[in-house]
């Protein structure tokens, strides 16, 4: 005879997975029958439990505390707000090209160009400025004027 | 006539599968809808016990998925779910064990969600295996082999518990 089946031969004899083997001993074997009897009783007592017994009250969440970190998380993240528009701004800064600034001697350089097309004779502000800086332009300037007073041909 | 004949067990049933008595009642009544909206339709099973269990099963079974009833649960007892107090425990207590009864209940909802349907259909509600795999859309063997371990489990709570 076979031995006696383990509690897992038994348990496999009751969820119908027994082989042919297992259920012949267990019909055979008064132990194993007499064991088989008290696992059906066990199961049965599982069974009218969840059939016939409430369910026990499982326990409610714990009322939650009072949330004494809201008002430290606001100030921080108004401050982390803050932070971050001062990053952006600053950053912002540092990466925007400037304009170029100007010299002093290229402001005056333009300043004169300006004078000289604003008030040259000739209409050629080039030409004025090279008249203004060669002495023959002076000379013949000053005759210009001279015959302008006098009423004589230059 | 088929109300009177099967409400009790399938809100048993569905309380058993949700771990809640409204809830099992929401989808008690879920369940019957569909019943007579199949009839309306000309579409009545020929065997009402095997359909109304597999479509309470499957019902339960979305209402599980879903999940969020399970939160508002959790944080609150629905006042049906309080146990009566009585002047006398009852005899079936007195015979269990307070501590051998929450253990069986504990053991239970540890259980996957497979084996506690097949457990409860085939223990609690005695269907054959048969059935059972009809009713959960699987095979035999599947059925077997789902419920020998939720049997090896809910035993050995049950050891423990002594």
């Amino acid at each position: 005879m076979s031995p006696c089946l383990s509690d897992d031969a038994l348990t496999r004899v009751h969820a119908d997975l027994g082989s042919i083997a297992e259920r012949a001993h267990l019909a055979a074997c008064a132990a194993c029958t007499a064991r088989s009897r008290r696992m059906r009783g066990d199961l049965d007592l599982i069974a009218a439990v969840l059939r016939d017994t409430p369910e026990p009250v499982t326990r409610s969440a714990p009322v939650r505390a009072p949330r004494r970190w809201l008002p430290a998380a606001v100030g921080l993240s108004a401050a982390a707000a803050v932070l971050l528009v001062w990053v952006e701004v600053a950053v912002w800064r540092a990466v925007t090209p400037v304009p170029p600034s100007m010299q002093p001697q290229e402001v005056a350089a333009i300043l004169s160009d300006v004078s000289a097309s604003l008030f040259s004779l000739s209409g050629d502000p080039g030409s004025a400025s090279a008249a203004e800086e060669s002495p023959q332009s002076l000379e013949a300037m000053a005759r210009e004027v001279d015959s302008t007073l006098t009423g004589a041909e230059p | 006539m088929i109300v009177t004949a099967h409400y009790g067990r399938l809100r048993r049933l569905c309380r058993l599968l949700l771990g809640d008595a409204q809830e099992a009642e929401d989808v008690v009544q879920e369940v019957f809808l569909k019943g007579h909206e199949a009839e309306s339709l000309g579409r009545a099973p020929l065997d009402w016990g095997a359909w109304l269990t597999r479509v309470a099963v499957n019902a339960c079974r979305d209402r599980r998925r879903a999940g969020g009833w399970m939160r508002l649960r959790l944080r609150s007892t629905h006042v049906d779910d309080l146990p009566l107090v009585a002047d006398t425990p009852a005899p079936s207590d007195v015979a269990i064990g307070e501590d051998t009864r929450r253990r069986i209940w504990a053991a239970f909802r540890t259980l996957p969600r497979r084996q506690q349907e097949v457990f409860a259909l085939r223990y609690i509600e005695e269907q054959s295996t048969s059935d059972v795999a009809l009713a959960l859309g699987l095979s035999q063997g599947s059925v077997k082999r789902h419920l020998f371990r939720a049997l090896r489990h809910l035993r050995g709570a049950l050891e423990d518990a002594r």
